[in-house]
């Protein structure tokens, strides 16, 4: 069996006396679609920015595909294919919708500075390959007429749908996504459900944040719940829906009587 | 110890007046986050104002002040009012900062015209002779100095510290948004506290006004002081300002009293590339590490040009058979020489444009890699027959390492801080280059330097040369042009508004960032050489830092991230002072004048409104992005 795409042992992270991230663990099994769920406040967000090292965690450790990622600079993990977004969609200002996705490219383009600075056939060609790819992601989202636009000129949606074409141009190994329906309606909100079965389908680990429990419970293979940076269940979507903790954690104690 | 004594104590007077300034830098910041560069220019004002109430219409020295003062305060405040308030919504960092340059020019542009280039020697408010105390002594003046500063400082803490205004003034540099929601009147405050360092910064200039020589250039002298005292004490704090000024004031008198005059100032930026590398937040300023300005983030929003590939090709023959025709049809000459110089600027203003307008890494350092260039390659040729090229060749390395070293230890300063070392670098160049005279020639300059040659071909004619650097600028812009529409200049792109989310797509952002400082270097002292090969002769001011605001103003005028941007700038600035000259005396406000009203309303610079004006519509016509998409993704 190949090791799993993200394997999380024993994490936690405090900032000051709060316990943002506290011991936990749980893996993401390769191909598979996992959703991460959570009331506010849960860390989910923190779990994410541990994972990618933009915090340091204060304990425990990440494995990608079995390699550790402790002490690896961000950079390098996205090198590695574990590529992300973010809760607040983080699109380039001053560059085109299509620019920002052909920014994602960064880690596949080949061709050197300097060969790009001499204009050479093999450049070139490879500049038009990205362009044409980074076409065909905004196309697969509704985006592609606006591509020459501002990224920063969509509306709130479009933009994180800017940052799935730039992650998904990285051809990533995993996907992690930070609440990639904000701000979409249900029927947007169908589409990307679609979307991302089919990248998941075409082999692309996904791990997702979201709050829409329609989309979580529909599209994902598995459930990871944390609750006040604890992990208090995982388990397919039907089995977290009849879990006990589950619904305690989102309504509170009282709700088990009304259920 | 009498002779510690007294230079301690002329310091601490000459810190009070660097405090003062430093006081206004720091309220402006706080509340707008925008070193404004036109304060030197308030003090300048209040000091020439209060010679002439007080020397030419023989006023009582107290109504003279005031009168001064109050002067200079609403001069301020009409300035404020009609330029900078009004710029601080629309314009991005760099922007303001040339502006409140601009703002400088004109008021000392004001004070040639209204004042002449004479210097005024101010006679002391209560005598000359000077008080004793216990065999130290004093010019009276100091005691004024030293109470118009305690009563300044001790008004303005309780302004910001116990009334309303000072609340709202901190809500204001807290979260301008959340205060404007909060009922604040942000504009009205930005243009108070405005008026305020015009008031503080005219206090600062009549009361130092006896004790220097006063020149209607010696604005530069206040905010360049300001500036390095503000940023040795701390940004945007009120102690922190005073107490960088005095420091800076006893620091710059020890080391003129113990060591040597020449190296002062050497000491003083010295001092202060030391407290930004391991105290960014300031030296007397207690808790977190501040490097970067999120204040920067919000508005690094740029308007994008798009100009289709045939017609941008189309543009770029149509200008360069232009420059190529222009020595034919202006003949050599005086014209052409200048012409010459515009391009080989140009050539370090695409260096400063890949460092700043793509990488977004503001530098105030330019002239110094320019310097490091021409001072290699025309060392290198007089005293030691070295071929012109080796001596490019070796100026370029020598550049590129420094700009490597200031990379690496730069490389978590961002906005202001990033400036401000760069800036500090590019001062500390200037005074080795004036200051090493046995190998730069110091102030009287390196003479003899030869003409351009590779090989056996030697460009010894104007033309020769014009062409020359021609053909070195369009190598240089195809490159720059397919390496900025690469991934090589997405990256750069990316790095310049986002690192972290640049990082998250495997973006080295240190790599990219050292790659664009080198590069910037690199063409910086390309320049410098053929500036020096193509003049030969050479002086420090040649290369020195108001260069580097000289070439930030042609990008910025040009049009950031826009590569052939900066050359109508680099035309534009050298060409106004040859269109101006016939003017005199009113040259340097014309000029300054231009310069900001291009800042505050072509926030796109030249090109970019050239480019708009050939496509009127379209930008109108847009499609209303979010219904389409509505439509698109049901």
């Amino acid at each position: 069996m190949t090791a799993p795409a993200l394997e999380i042992s024993g994490l936690g992270k405090s900032f000051g006396g709060l316990r943002a991230v506290h011991d936990v663990s749980f893996a993401v099994p390769a191909g598979s679609l996992t959703a991460l769920i959570g009331p506010n406040g849960a860390g989910k967000s923190t779990l994410f920015n541990l994972v990618t090292n933009l915090f340091l965690p204060d304990a425990g450790a990440v494995r990608f595909f079995g390699t550790p990622l402790a002490g690896m600079a961000p950079h390098r993990i996205a090198a590695l294919g574990l590529l992300r977004t973010f809760q607040t969609a983080r699109v380039f200002p001053g560059m085109t919708a299509l620019d920002n996705v052909l920014a994602g490219a960064h880690r596949h383009a080949r061709a050197h500075p300097l060969a790009q600075a001499f204009w050479l056939p093999a450049a070139r060609r490879e500049e038009r390959a990205l362009r044409q790819r980074a076409s065909a992601l905004l196309d697969l989202v509704g985006l592609r007429e606006f591509r020459n636009l501002a990224g920063t000129s969509l509306p709130l949606g479009a933009q994180k749908l800017v940052e799935l074409c730039r992650a998904l141009m990285a051809r990533p190994r995993l996907l992690l996504l930070d609440e990639p329906a904000a701000g979409l309606n249900d029927a947007e909100t169908g589409e990307l459900a679609g979307l991302l079965r089919a990248v998941r389908d075409s082999g692309v680990t996904i791990m997702v944040v979201e709050h829409n429990m329609g989309l979580v419970m529909d599209i994902a293979d598995e459930v990871v719940v944390l609750d006040l940076g604890r992990l208090i269940a995982k388990g397919s979507p039907a089995e977290i829906r009849r879990d006990a903790r589950v619904v305690e954690a989102y309504l509170g104690p009282a709700a088990e009587g009304v259920r | 110890m009498a002779q510690a004594a007294q230079i301690i104590l002329g310091g601490l007077l000459q810190g009070s007046v660097f405090a003062l300034v430093a006081l206004g830098l720091s309220l402006v910041y706080r509340v707008t986050g925008i070193i404004n560069l036109a304060q030197g220019g308030f003090c300048l004002l209040g000091a020439l104002v209060y010679d002439s109430f007080a020397v030419q219409l023989g006023w009582p020295v107290p109504a003279a002040a005031i009168a001064a003062a109050a002067a200079t305060t609403m001069f301020g405040l009409a300035l404020g009012a009609a330029s900078f308030v009004p710029a601080l919504a629309r314009l991005p960092n760099s922007s303001m900062l040339m502006l409140s340059a601009g703002l400088l020019t004109v008021i000392e542009g004001l004070a040639l015209i209204l004042w002449g280039s004479q210097p005024y020697a101010v006679p002391p408010f209560s005598g000359e002779r000077p008080l004793a105390f216990f065999g130290v002594r004093m010019p009276s003046q100091g005691l004024w100095i030293a109470a118009a500063a305690a009563l300044v400082i001790v008004a303005t803490w309780w302004l910001l510290a116990r009334t309303a205004t000072g609340k709202a003034l901190a809500a204001c540099a807290e979260n301008p948004l959340a205060a404007r929601i909060l009922g604040v009147d942000v504009a009205r405050l930005t243009l108070f506290s405005f008026g305020l360092t015009a008031f503080i910064g005219a206090v600062g200039g009549i009361v130092a006004a006896p004790i220097l020589s006063l020149q209607f250039d010696a604005g530069h002298f206040f905010t360049n002081t300001g500036f390095i005292a503000v940023a040795i004490g701390g940004m945007g704090s009120f102690a922190g300002a005073i107490a960088g000024g005095l420091f800076l004031g006893v620091a710059e008198q020890l080391a003129a009293g113990y060591i040597s005059s020449l190296f002062s100032n050497a000491l003083a930026l010295g001092l202060l590339l030391l407290t930004l590398l391991w105290r960014p937040q300031g030296l007397f300023v207690p808790g977190r590490r501040r490097r970067h300005d999120v204040r920067d983030e919000q508005r690094l929003y740029r308007a994008i040009l798009r100009v289709d590939g045939r017609g941008a090709a189309l543009a770029a023959v149509a200008a360069l058979a232009l420059l190529a025709a222009l020595p034919a049809l202006l003949g050599e000459g005086g014209v052409q020489s200048s012409l010459t110089i515009t391009l080989i600027l140009f050539i370090a203003v695409l260096g400063l444009d890949v460092l700043m307008g793509f990488a977004g890494q503001v530098s105030l350092g330019q002239a110094a890699f320019m310097a490091i260039g021409a001072y290699t390659a025309g060392i290198l040729a007089t005293r030691y027959g070295m071929p012109p090229l080796l001596g490019t060749l070796a100026g370029l390395a020598l550049s590129i390492l420094c700009a490597l070293v200031l990379a690496l230890v730069t490389m978590r300063l961002r906005g202001a801080y990033l400036a401000l070392a760069t800036l500090t670098f590019g001062l500390l160049v200037d005074q080795l280059a004036v200051g090493l005279t046995g190998i730069t020639g110091g102030p009287s300059g390196l003479v003899g330097i030869p003409s351009f040659a590779i090989g056996p071909w030697t460009f010894a004619t104007p033309s020769a040369m014009y062409a020359l650097v021609l053909a070195v600028i369009v190598a240089l812009v195809l490159a720059l042009a397919g390496a900025m529409r690469s991934s090589f200049g997405r990256a750069l792109q990316a790095i310049r508004t986002d690192q972290t989310a640049a990082a998250a797509l495997g973006i080295d952002v240190a790599r990219h960032k050292m790659a664009a400082f080198a590069l910037s270097a690199a063409l910086a002292s390309l320049a410098g050489s053929l500036y020096a090969f193509d003049f030969h002769f050479l002086s420090p001011e040649m290369v020195a830092t108001p260069r580097s605001f000289e070439m930030i103003a042609m990008l910025v005028l040009g049009g950031e991230g826009t590569l052939l941007g900066g050359l109508l700038g680099a035309a534009v600035v050298t060409l106004l002072p040859t269109v101006f000259q016939p003017l005199a005396d009113y040259k340097i406000l014309a000029e300054g004048a231009i310069l900001m009203l291009a800042f505050q309303y072509l926030p796109a610079g030249l090109l970019g409104s050239f480019v708009r004006l050939l496509e009127p519509r379209r930008g109108r016509r847009a499609p209303a992005a979010g219904d389409a998409v509505k439509a698109l993704l049901r």
